[in-house]
């Protein structure tokens, strides 16, 4: 039987000693595209970064297992707006960042350490043209484009991306869900997506948790989809 | 002119201090730029005054009677700088915990921390009449009378601090800009901020030492603030702000042995004449200022 990629157990997520989700009771397949769900403060973002590691699973059972024995190799997409913009940094540095995986002082001082893999991953997302500028001057897709090709330089077995949609014309999020669906098939990833709302993305999910009022509930994007569970707890037509 | 050429004889009679307080230069900017971007920069004005008060704390402890802690002239000195060391790193520790945390008002945090620093500083002086002098003179910065040990010794710290500064700028780069990405990528969050925080409390206790605290928190925060507008990536804007703070000092250092006046000053003053030119500079070129 295939051990699924995270599982949880009557488990609390949350900060400090207040829990947001509690209960948690959630299996997650490997190469799946499961969309995480829910309206703004529903706890979606706890869920994220618990099963990045960010936070600790505050009480119950919590694991996440990759190819290998330990947890999977994981290509986070941050919020864009976390980043601050102070920063003097552009395009190929961010991504750049990705690699930083390992300390590896003589090849730094070589200067030869990941150069071709950033360039790879920037010409995948369709960012090689932006290398060069300043990446607090780009725009909320270009950022974002930007985010997804740091992720792929982890060379990552799970993408998790926060809100990535989020602040983005609809021709842009179209673009951006058919570069993670070609990534999703061509890297056999599996994809982890935030977002508070569900519509253009609902088609590529092969599943979905929603988060409410304290709970996360899981299951197949079909099964959600049917009889109108989703749109009942969106309280809006889908 | 002929009086900058005479400076940079090798037999300048004040060259131990031309050097060391061009060095601090160079130096104290590469920690300033991590203060300006994690936007920590009134940590620089409190730290420097914490440092002070654990030098006087040192002096103090010696003045009331405890002469085994160190003897003589470099004794109390080693003294000095290990309060300093302690009284800071400790500060460090601290602020970094709270704003970790993230509660309450970070600024009320560093007001306090910086009046309770200076009030006891006053209050470890009036302690120790006898230390008074000695403490008045470090901390306007004692640099002009370095002696030839503490200028190699300074040499030496300020050396490793720039080329561990350039070494590890990646590490120290992934952690202050993205935390969340450095922990998914399993490096050791902790320990970087704690090597950089530790490389912060040495710079400001070495520079306290040296060249007092007001010079100090200038050289933290006005260099890296005039090189960020012209600077493409972190090498850059270190690179610059480096320049920046070497030449203010050496300018300094020239406008003080020419005019007589006191040498921490002058170096601040060109230090934020530079950093004004660089922001007009930056607004003809019709381009923004990033802070």
């Amino acid at each position: 039987m295939n051990e699924p990629l995270v599982r949880f157990r009557h488990a609390s997520l949350g900060y400090g000693a207040a829990p947001v989700l509690t209960d948690v009771n959630l299996e997650i397949p490997a190469q799946s595209f499961v969309g995480i769900l829910g309206h703004n403060g529903s706890g979606k973002t706890t869920l994220l970064k618990t099963i990045l590691g960010l936070i600790p699973c505050m009480k119950g059972h919590f694991s996440s297992r990759g190819a290998g024995l330990g947890p999977p190799r994981y290509g986070y997409v941050p919020q864009k707006e976390r980043l601050d913009p102070i920063y003097p940094l552009n395009a190929y540095d961010v991504v750049a960042m990705g690699t930083y995986r390992k300390l590896e002082l003589f090849p730094r001082l070589r200067g030869k350490d990941g150069r071709h893999l950033v360039e790879r991953c920037l010409a995948a997302c369709g960012a090689s043209h932006l290398a060069r500028r300043p990446f607090s001057d780009l725009s909320g897709g270009q950022k974002q484009r930007v985010l997804i090709a740091r992720a792929l330089t982890t060379e990552p077995e799970v993408l998790a991306l926060d809100e990535p949609l989020a602040g983005i014309d609809i021709t842009t999020q179209k673009a951006l869900l058919k570069l993670l669906k070609e990534f999703k098939e061509e890297r056999r990833l599996s994809i982890l997506m935030v977002s508070h709302r569900v519509q253009a993305e609902k088609g590529l999910f092969t599943h979905i948790v929603f988060c409410d009022e304290g709970q996360a509930l899981m299951g197949t994007t079909q099964g959600m989809l049917a009889h109108g569970k989703l749109s009942e707890l969106f309280r809006t037509e889908l | 002119m002929s009086q900058l050429v005479e400076m940079l004889k090798p037999d300048f009679l004040l060259h131990h201090a031309l050097y060391g307080s061009v060095m601090m230069g160079f130096v104290v900017p590469l920690v300033g730029v991590y203060f300006l971007l994690r936007r920590l920069v009134f940590w620089g004005v409190a730290l420097p005054q914490v440092s002070a008060a654990g030098i006087a704390f040192a002096l103090m402890l010696q003045g009331l009677g405890c002469t085994w802690l160190a003897g003589g002239e470099s004794g109390e000195k080693h003294l000095a700088i290990i309060g300093s060391v302690v009284f800071t790193g400790l500060s460090i520790l601290f602020l970094a915990y709270m704003e970790r945390r993230g509660k309450g008002a970070s600024e009320g945090r560093i007001g306090a921390l910086y009046a309770l620093a200076w009030a006891a500083s006053i209050l470890f002086v009036a302690a120790n009449a006898a230390g008074e002098t000695e403490m008045l003179g470090l901390l306007k910065g004692e640099i002009v009378a370095i002696s030839e040990s503490d200028f190699h010794a300074m040499l030496d710290i300020f050396g490793l601090i720039a080329v561990a500064m350039f070494l590890f700028q990646r590490e120290f780069l992934l952690v202050s800009y993205d935390r969340d990405m450095a922990v998914t990528l399993g490096r050791r969050v902790l320990l970087w901020d704690v090597l950089l925080y530790l490389i912060v409390g040495l710079t400001i206790s070495l520079g306290v030492m040296t060249v007092g605290p007001l010079v100090i928190f200038g050289f933290l925060v006005a260099p890296p603030m005039a090189a960020l507008p012209w600077a493409r990536g972190m090498t850059s804007l270190s690179v610059l702000a480096s320049l920046c703070g070497g030449a203010s000092t050496l300018a300094g250092f020239y406008v003080s042995y020419t005019r007589d006046l006191p040498l921490g000053p002058v170096a601040v003053c060109v230090a934020c004449s530079l950093l004004v030119l660089s922001w007009l500079a930056r607004a003809a070129a019709g381009r923004r200022v990033p802070v």
